[in-house]
């Protein structure tokens, strides 16, 4: 069987060809670009991701290398004592390298916090009244999460506000037994505080 | 007509073995029959509830059917030496020894560990949705 191309209807088709992927690339810049996504399934989004890493974190690092296996321990103070740093810790440090990081992606226009009512340092206590709403929002219902608009610096911003619960006997303790604790009486289960994430409603 | 009777037949004897179902206290956990369940009850909602009752940090929730399938297969004795002593899940999840109540004797947490299989196995027959 002999296949012949004329050459003009080759020209069509490349033609067609070239379009349609064309078409399909312009058509993809313009989803990726239009905004779909409401403010509430972002926060949440990216709280299951936030909360799946630091879950995965405490069971396969701290879990399995200091408490099970131990060896290697978890602590506050891990450069002096060579040590793993502790979940809350790795996700704070996390939090401050996005901050720092979107300061060059104008695009990128969120933040997050590990907050508490009754925090060890002060600098981690809430400073506006949604951040102190949600907190004690979640501390006194237990499995909900609050989600709140608040105006800050002129700018409209969607606030949600996630519990933060004391999942292993470490949280508790060293709460408790902190010097700058100002409470003591946490144990396992307990809300202990609650992890702040603000979206800005307007670019 | 027949099918129906024997259907009913069987759900009998189930309206007398499922818990009385109380609403003083916490009304979202069932009062059980028995001084023990009673006493686990209290321990279990002072203690365990705060990981169990929302499965925080991978606690099995005992009102949810699939948690509880397989882990109400294991010997009591079982579950009661992983509560008492700790325990360490295939997962890397960690339960901690006496839910990190050290308070609690051995005789607290196995009525606790009994409280919590009673109303997981409760929750094998029914939904715990409305």
């Amino acid at each position: 069987m002999q296949i012949t191309l004329n050459k003009k209807w080759l020209a069509l088709g490349v033609a067609a060809a070239l379009t349609t992927t064309a078409t399909f690339v312009v058509a993809v810049e313009d989803a990726a670009n239009k905004p779909m996504i409401a403010p509430k399934t972002m926060a949440d989004a990216l709280h299951l991701v936030m909360d799946s890493d630091r879950t995965v974190y405490t069971r396969k690092i701290v879990n399995r290398l200091a408490a099970k296996e131990k060896v290697i321990t978890a602590s506050e103070h891990f450069d002096d004592e060579k040590a793993l740093v502790l979940p809350a810790q790795m996700f704070r440090f996390g939090a401050e390298m996005v901050a720092k990081r979107a300061e060059k992606l104008p695009d990128v226009n969120f933040s997050y916090s590990l907050q508490s009512l009754w925090p060890v340092n002060t600098q981690n206590a809430p400073k506006t009244d949604a951040e102190k709403a949600g907190l004690k929002f979640v501390a006194e219902n237990k499995g909900k999460n609050f989600y709140t608009t608040e105006e800050l610096g002129g700018t409209n911003y969607f606030t949600a506000i996630y519990a933060d619960t004391a999942v292993a006997p470490v949280c508790v303790s060293c709460h408790n037994d902190h010097k700058d604790s100002p409470r003591r009486d946490f144990k396992l289960g307990d809300v202990m505080g609650g992890v702040v994430i603000r979206i800005p409603l307007e670019s | 007509m027949r099918t129906l009777q024997l259907s009913l037949a069987w759900l009998l004897p189930w309206t007398f073995a499922v818990p009385a179902v109380g609403l003083a206290e916490n009304p979202a956990y069932l009062q059980l029959e028995g001084a023990n369940l009673a006493q686990g009850r209290t321990i279990w909602l002072g203690t365990c509830e705060g990981c169990h009752g929302y499965g925080t940090a991978g606690a099995p929730i005992p009102m949810e059917k699939d948690d509880w399938k397989d882990r109400l297969k294991k010997p009591q004795s079982l579950l009661y030496q992983h509560a008492i002593e700790g325990f360490y899940g295939p997962d890397d999840t960690m339960m901690p020894a006496r839910g990190g109540n050290t308070k609690l004797s051995d005789a607290d947490v196995k009525a606790a560990v009994d409280y919590m299989t009673a109303l997981a196995k409760h929750y094998q027959q029914f939904s715990a949705k409305p």
